[in-house]
């Protein structure tokens, strides 16, 4: 069984707030609960792989400047610096 | 001039002059402007589209080299980033986000002279199957706007079917291409992981996902996959495909082919009685073409939507972590609070159906839950793998249909969250597996349409088109009633 | 017994571009944010490209460590939200599908004792936060992204060192080792971070983050033992926890952060595939390897019979090793050995002072040529020197301009001698009586002439006038 309380501490941890979205929780539990089929197969025998590359063919070590002005695209800079809010 | 056309006879009319690309923009920018204040299939549209088009023709008509696209209109889904143009994912956080770069895929189209008509709707961050989870409205499907026209690619697969371009280009990360395609009776080709620059793509779930064209024929979806194919420095992941042309021989047809009528999305309890019909007409079609059909079984596919929702829950927490709205999103004065709130205040501009799925995505990859979801659902797509690389040394297709259902009507499915997951489940499959996968409009039934999914080996475009082709052939739909 | 382990984080700035974009590994230079582009900004849609070089860096070092290297290495995402992280995860390595990070298991001799290292890994840094002045009154934070992405390798110890002197040895040996590779700057500001773990005897391991150098890292490690036996012998039990190093206070406080319960979430960065490095791949990195400071040490002693303080010098610095290996021949090796050690080290003791100098190899070989040869003294080569550092000029056109040329005619030596034996009576009869205390009248000499009369001559006349 999904316990909402953690549910609700994941979210947080997410830095998604759920003051008044209560339903969210219900229906992310109904998910969660559908995963449990994933119980009733044997895996036993796999492994995780990934896509490979060899080392040869990624990208060369060049500099190429990018455009200076991007962080003038951006948003929420001062003089040069990106503004985020005061750390706790 | 005739809108519902193919951009292979498009390109032969402009060529002989039939009409100009100018004259057939302004056309179709008037078609815009005619329906899709109901289909609601555009998010924003490209003011330069015209222009663009004149300068096509003058290339034209002075003799300079011109692109293989002859400026046919394509529409683009607005989760693909073109330089200075809106790329809003059908969100509110990303409400007012102007690339400053441009895709892969754009640079290839524009580089051989096609003219975007603008970007469509989508669900939130792809993350649906109807549209109706667009932070901006849904999109109604041409074929009945009381219907969805699935999803997450609704838009793109709308603008094409409603005429208000000839092609337009989507992403399919666990169908996305492929439902709304069959939902509206377009193409919709999902290739193979790898085959296409994820570059300048807002990743959903990166691991799986692909950008797919939409075209109203097989012919068509070749020939743009011709143009947006191949590797790209830019994304690390793409692989090479030799250039292969895929409209050479595609009316080769299938004759001796083997075809695997995959058992579990033929047979499941949530399968509509018209598509188990349409399907059955289907498996008749390929063997009047000469292919011999045979039932297969993968037995993983029941546990497969539940790894596909793990792992794209978990790449999409991740993946959408990023929207903390410091460096770029929508106004919001960062002084005066402290940065844990802020960033939750401005996350709460998600919508319901991204909140939730950040939510599964930071519970199953956490340290206590890995173990019991995304571990098993990583492994269940090496499974999955084994499994259909072994049915692919015996056959040369494997069918089925592309959605368990026909359209329904908005609101109908969306409050039960199992109901909708289910909807993904003859197309996670190609995703979970990296094999490349086509829909192909097939029936129209009680107005409604049904598409019929194909799926081939990796990199075996060239002849799963040729199937698509010739399945084609044996069609005879109804055009669009708008 | 007090158990220390580090976590040293090395900026791979040797390399022209950051780990996976083409904006310059070394981001010094740049004014804030200016050295960013969609990649390293994780603009949406943008995806990482991972750079070659900067693998086979990481795995030169992994060698030279002499850890195990995979076959196929993996990159993972570590997920946390912080402003300095523009993706909100860091792209780093993990060992949990086998091994997959760049390096295993290697060691490091540090007098007669080998610290283990357990995993070498390659990561992005993150950006920069500016702190302006006191943080409890700044009401936003400024960060600079021109850092985020630059290459990182972190190199994990198991708990092995017994002492902050041991750590500092083994800093030193391994910031000489990674300079020596040619992969890292050590010497640059912030190129080069550790964080340390210690424990005593029947205590829990505590953390310290958030050490700004190595000298700070001492004083901590040293602050952190003492707390720790004083917390032991008052009966009080050592908390399991990070620990921050408050540089202000010089003291280690307690974090506030629950960082102990962060879930980093790590999985796999399936932007990057695996990559296989194969053994020729391997075996060309160790080819290509620049000689070790110990094998070079070694050599040094052996072929040269150079004594063994002097070779380490040579040996463990890029700039003073290159000088030597450029100058010396069978005969001369020992002569050049020493003059670096004596005198060009005394005049070029840092990094800026090596890239100022415009001494080359030919100078040193020149000038023990000139000393050897007896044009002139080794005073004088110490007075040459100088000049020719300033000035990079030919050896015999400073020696001839400084008129630097060895007095050696004994008449004119002679004349010298009388003159200060005028000078100095009282020393003339102490001489007389105590032998030993000649080198006084010598310095005189070698006073008046600059440092030109051939001290050997000077010594023999001034003998032979005090015995007339
Ligand atoms: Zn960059």
């Amino acid at each position: 069984m999904v316990d909402e309380e953690e549910i609700i501490r994941v979210a947080e941890l997410m830095k998604i707030d759920l003051e008044e979205h209560g339903e969210h929780v219900s229906r992310v539990k109904k998910m969660l609960e559908y995963f449990d089929i994933l119980d009733q197969i044997d895996l036993s025998s796999e492994e995780i792989t990934a896509q490979q590359k060899s080392l040869n063919e990624l990208r060369k070590d060049e500099f190429i400047p990018n455009d200076k002005k991007l962080i003038e695209s951006l948003k929420n800079f001062r003089e040069h610096y990106v503004r985020a809010p005061k750390m706790n | 001039m005739n809108l519902n056309t193919s951009i292979l006879k498009y390109i032969e009319d402009v060529k002989s002059g039939t009409f100009t690309v100018e004259e057939f923009t302004a056309e179709t920018l008037q078609r815009i402007k005619d329906v899709d204040s109901d289909v609601h299939a555009y998010l924003s549209l490209n003011d330069s589209a015209l222009n663009d088009a004149k300068l096509i023709d003058q290339k034209i008509s002075s003799g300079e080299k011109i692109g293989q696209c002859y400026g046919f209109p394509i529409s683009i889904k607005d989760n693909i980033c073109i330089t200075g143009t809106k790329t809003t994912c059908a969100s509110k956080i990303l409400e007012n986000f102007i690339a400053p770069y441009t895709a892969t895929v754009i640079n290839r189209l524009q580089d051989e002279d096609a003219v975007i008509t603008g970007k469509t709707n989508l669900d939130e961050f792809a993350m649906g199957l109807t549209t109706e989870f667009s932070a901006f409205g849904p999109t109604k499907n041409p074929w009945n706007l009381d219907y969805v026209p699935g999803g997450s690619s609704g838009g793109s697969a709308a603008s094409v079917a409603a005429n208000e371009c000839l092609a337009s280009l989507g992403s399919d990360t666990g169908g996305s291409v492929r439902n709304p395609a069959s939902f509206c009776s377009v193409v919709g080709l999902k290739p193979t992981y790898g085959l296409i620059s994820r570059y300048g793509l807002i990743s959903y779930a990166n691991s799986i996902e692909q950008i797919g064209p939409m075209t109203k024929t097989v012919k068509d979806s070749a020939f743009l996959l011709n143009i947006i194919a191949g590797q790209d420095a830019n994304d690390d992941t793409t692989i090479d495909n030799d250039n292969v042309n895929y409209l050479e021989n595609i009316e080769d047809g299938i004759e001796g082919k083997k075809i695997g009528i995959i058992k579990e999305m033929t047979t499941s309890e949530g399968l509509s009685s018209e598509v188990s019909t349409a399907t059955k007409d289907a498996i008749g079609d390929f063997e009047s073409l000469g292919a011999s059909c045979e039932e297969v079984t993968l037995p993983t596919i029941p546990y497969t939507v539940a790894a596909y929702y793990t792992i794209t829950s978990t790449e999409a927490g991740s993946n959408l972590a990023r929207y903390d709205n410091i460096r770029y999103g929508y106004e919001l004065e960062s002084e005066g609070y402290e940065y844990n709130s802020y960033i939750s205040k401005s996350r709460a501009k998600f919508g319901p159906e991204v909140t939730r799925r950040i939510i599964l995505g930071g519970f199953v990859p956490s340290a206590g839950h890995a173990g019991k979801y995304f571990l098993k659902a990583l492994k269940v797509k090496s499974k999955l793998i084994s499994e259909i690389n072994k049915a692919f040394e015996k056959f040369d297709y494997l069918i089925s249909p592309t959605a368990p259902v026909q359209p329904f009507k908005f609101g109908e499915k969306i409050d039960d969250p199992v109901t909708l997951m289910l909807l993904d489940y003859n197309t996670v499959t190609a995703n979970l597996t990296g094999k490349p996968a086509i829909s192909v409009p097939y029936r129209v039934i009680n107005g409604l349409p049904i598409g019929m999914q194909i799926m081939a080996n990796s990199l075996n475009e060239k002849s799963l088109f040729q199937s698509a082709y010739a399945l084609e052939s044996k069609t005879n739909l109804p055009e669009v009633p708008l | 017994m007090t158990k220390i382990g580090l976590e040293i984080h090395c900026q791979l700035t040797k390399l022209e571009s950051k780990l996976f974009c083409s904006c310059k590994a070394n981001y010094r230079e740049f004014e804030a944010n200016h050295n960013i582009c969609p990649v390293c900004m994780g603009l949406p849609g943008s995806l990482p490209r991972l750079n070659q070089k900067a693998v086979e860096s990481a795995t030169s070092i992994a060698l030279a460590l002499t850890c195990d290297t995979p076959e196929k290495i993996a990159f993972f995402r570590k997920n946390y939200f912080y402003p300095d992280l523009p993706k909100n995860f860091q792209i780093t390595q993990l060992n949990v599908y086998g091994d997959m990070s760049v390096g295993g298991e290697g060691y490091v001799s540090v007098e007669d004792k080998k610290i283990k290292i357990r995993r070498i890994q390659l990561e992005e840094d993150p950006g920069r936060i500016i702190y302006e002045g006191a943080s409890e009154r700044t009401k936003i934070t400024l960060v600079d992204y021109n850092r985020a992405g630059t290459p990182l390798v972190e190199i994990v110890t198991d708990p092995d060192f017994e002492s902050p002197r041991q750590v500092r040895v083994f800093l030193n040996i391994l910031s000489d080792l990674l300079e020596n590779l040619g992969v890292a700057e050590p010497g640059l500001e912030g190129a080069m971070r550790a964080d340390g773990n210690v424990s005593i005897e029947g205590g829990n391991k505590v953390e310290i983050k958030n050490i700004g150098s190595f000298h700070d890292l001492e004083k901590a490690l040293h602050f952190e033992i003492t707390r720790q036996q004083s917390l032991f012998e008052r009966d009080i039990e050592i908390a399991q926890e990070t620990r921050h190093w408050d540089d202000r206070r010089k003291i280690t406080v307690s974090s506030r952060s629950k960082e102990e319960d962060q879930d980093y979430r790590y999985f796999l960065e399936n932007d990057i595939p695996w990559v296989t490095i194969d053994q020729s791949t391997r075996d060309r990195l160790k080819e290509n390897m620049p000689e070790s400071i110990s094998s070079k040490k070694e050599r040094y002693i052996e072929k040269f019979d150079i004594a063994p303080q002097v070779a380490d010098i040579i040996a463990s610095d890029r700039y003073y090793s290159k000088l030597f290996e450029n100058a010396y021949s069978d005969d001369n090796a020992k002569d050049i050995a020493n003059l670096i050690t004596t005198d060009v080290i005394g005049f070029i003791d840092t990094k800026e002072k090596q890239q100022n100098s415009k001494i080359t190899s030919k100078h040193l070989s020149d000038l023990i040529d000139a000393i050897n040869s007896k044009t002139i003294t080794r005073n004088s080569a110490k007075v040459a020197l100088q000049e020719i550092m300033k000035s990079g000029k030919d050896t015999k056109f400073v020696l001839d301009e400084m008129d630097l040329g060895q007095v050696s005619d004994s008449s004119e030596i002679d004349t010298i001698i009388s003159q200060i034996f005028e000078e100095e009576k009282q020393a003339v009869i102490d001489a007389k009586e105590r032998p030993e205390t000649v080198n006084f009248l010598v310095g005189k000499v070698m006073q008046k002439t600059k440092g030109k009369a051939d001290p050997v001559k000077t010594l023999e006349l001034i003998k032979s006038k005090l015995n007339q």
